[in-house]
C-alpha cells in the first residue's frame, strides 16, 4: 500500500465540488412536510414488504390446507356424525335453516402426471410390481339444493400405487 | 469526520457529508442537479427513519438504492442511462473544484475506471469510510471492496506517467 501513498495524497487534495446552498434548504423543507408514500417506497421499506408477502403466503396457505383437511373430514364422516345428532337432539338445529344444507354434488380428479418409477419387490415378494406416481388435482363441490348455491374446492395431490408387472 | 458521528443536528452532519455524497451519486446521475435530488430523497428518508448517523454504510446504500431507483423510473430516460451505467467510459465523472493541470489529468484517469473500482475509490477517498463500511454500502465482501481499492489505485498509477 505504501506504494500508493503519494497517490492518495494526490487524490486527496481533489476537492469535490460543493453541492448548491439551497440543498440544506430543500432537504429542511423536505423534513417539515408528513411523509408521503412515495418517500417510503425505497429500500428499506421494499425490504419489509419483501417479507410482509412472505407472511402472506404462509398464511394463506395455512388457510388452505386447514379448509381442505376441515372439507375431508367432513365428507368422511357425514353418516356417522347425522345418526349421532340424530339421535341426541329430536330437533337439530339444521332442521330449523334449511338453507345451510349443502350436499355432495360431484368429484372430478384430472390426472395431469403420471410417471412410471420402475420395478419394485415390495416386502420381499417374488411378483414385481411397477411403481406409478401419479399426480392429480380433484375438485370436489357441493350444492344446496333449495338455494342453488354451490361451493366448490380444487386441490392437487399425489398418489403412489404399485401395479403387478405382467410377463413380456 | 468523528464529529459527525456523534452530532445530533442534521444541518451539521449533512454539510459536512454532502459534498461527498454528491460526488458519490453523480456516478449515476446525468447531473449535478439530479444527483442532490439523489442525495435529498436519501438523506430524508435516512433520517427520517431515525437511522443512526454513524451508520454512514446504510446511508451510504441508502443513496445507491435511490440513485438506482432514479435511474429506473422514467423508462426513457432509463434505456438511455442505463445504456451510459454499462459502458464506464461515458459514465458521468466526479465533480471536483481543479486547481492545475496535474489535477485535470488526474479526473481524466478517475474518469476512465470501471464504474465498480470508481465508487470504491469514491468511497474511501472523499467520503473517509473503511472498507467495512464500503462493503456494506455496496453489499460486497470487506476483501472485495479492498481488492477494488487496490486496482484502481494501481490503474490510476499506470494512466499517470507523473504519479
Amino acid at each position: 500500500m505504501n506504494d500508493f501513498s503519494e497517490l492518495e495524497n494526490q487524490l486527496r487534495k481533489l476537492r469535490p465540488v460543493q453541492p448548491s446552498p439551497d440543498l440544506v434548504m430543500r432537504i429542511e423543507g423536505a423534513l417539515a412536510e408528513p411523509e408521503s408514500p412515495i418517500l417510503t417506497a425505497g429500500m428499506l421499506a421494499r425490504e419489509r414488504r419483501f417479507h410482509f408477502n412472505w407472511l402472506s403466503l404462509g398464511v394463506g396457505l395455512a388457510a388452505a390446507t386447514a379448509l381442505v383437511m376441515l372439507v375431508f373430514l367432513r365428507l368422511q364422516q357425514p353418516a356417522k356424525k347425522n345418526a349421532v345428532v340424530a339421535g341426541r337432539t329430536p330437533a337439530p338445529a339444521i332442521s330449523t335453516n334449511p338453507n345451510a344444507e349443502f350436499v355432495p354434488a360431484a368429484l372430478t380428479q384430472v390426472v395431469y402426471h403420471t410417471r412410471d418409477e420402475g420395478l419394485r419387490f415390495p416386502g420381499n415378494s417374488n411378483q414385481p410390481m411397477r411403481r406409478v406416481r401419479s399426480q392429480t388435482r380433484e375438485t370436489l363441490q357441493w350444492r344446496n339444493p333449495k338455494t342453488g348455491a354451490s361451493l366448490r374446492i380444487s386441490y392437487p395431490s399425489e398418489e403412489v400405487s404399485l401395479v403387478p408387472a405382467t410377463g413380456q | 469526520m468523528e464529529n459527525v458521528a456523534t452530532d445530533e443536528n442534521w444541518k451539521t452532519s449533512f454539510s459536512q457529508l454532502a459534498p461527498g455524497l454528491v460526488l458519490f451519486a453523480r456516478q449515476w446521475a446525468r447531473s449535478a442537479a439530479d444527483a442532490e435530488d439523489i442525495v435529498q430523497e436519501a438523506f430524508v428518508r435516512f433520517w427520517r427513519k431515525q437511522h443512526d448517523i454513524r451508520n454512514r454504510g446504510l446511508l451510504y446504500a441508502t443513496v445507491r438504492s435511490i440513485a438506482l431507483d432514479f435511474l429506473r423510473r422514467d423508462s426513457r430516460r432509463a434505456r438511455r442511462e442505463m445504456a451510459a451505467v454499462s459502458d464506464v467510459d461515458q459514465a458521468i465523472p466526479p465533480a471536483f473544484e481543479i486547481d492545475d493541470d496535474s489535477q485535470r489529468a488526474l479526473v481524466a484517469a478517475i474518469e476512465l475506471l470501471p464504474s465498480e473500482q470508481r465508487e470504491v475509490l469514491t468511497l474511501k477517498i472523499w467520503n473517509e469510510l473503511t472498507f467495512a463500511e464500503i462493503a456494506s454500502a455496496l453489499g460486497i465482501s470487506q476483501n472485495t471492496a479492498a481488492s477494488r481499492y487496490r486496482y484502481a489505485l494501481a490503474a490510476l498509477k499506470k494512466n499517470l506517467p507523473s504519479a
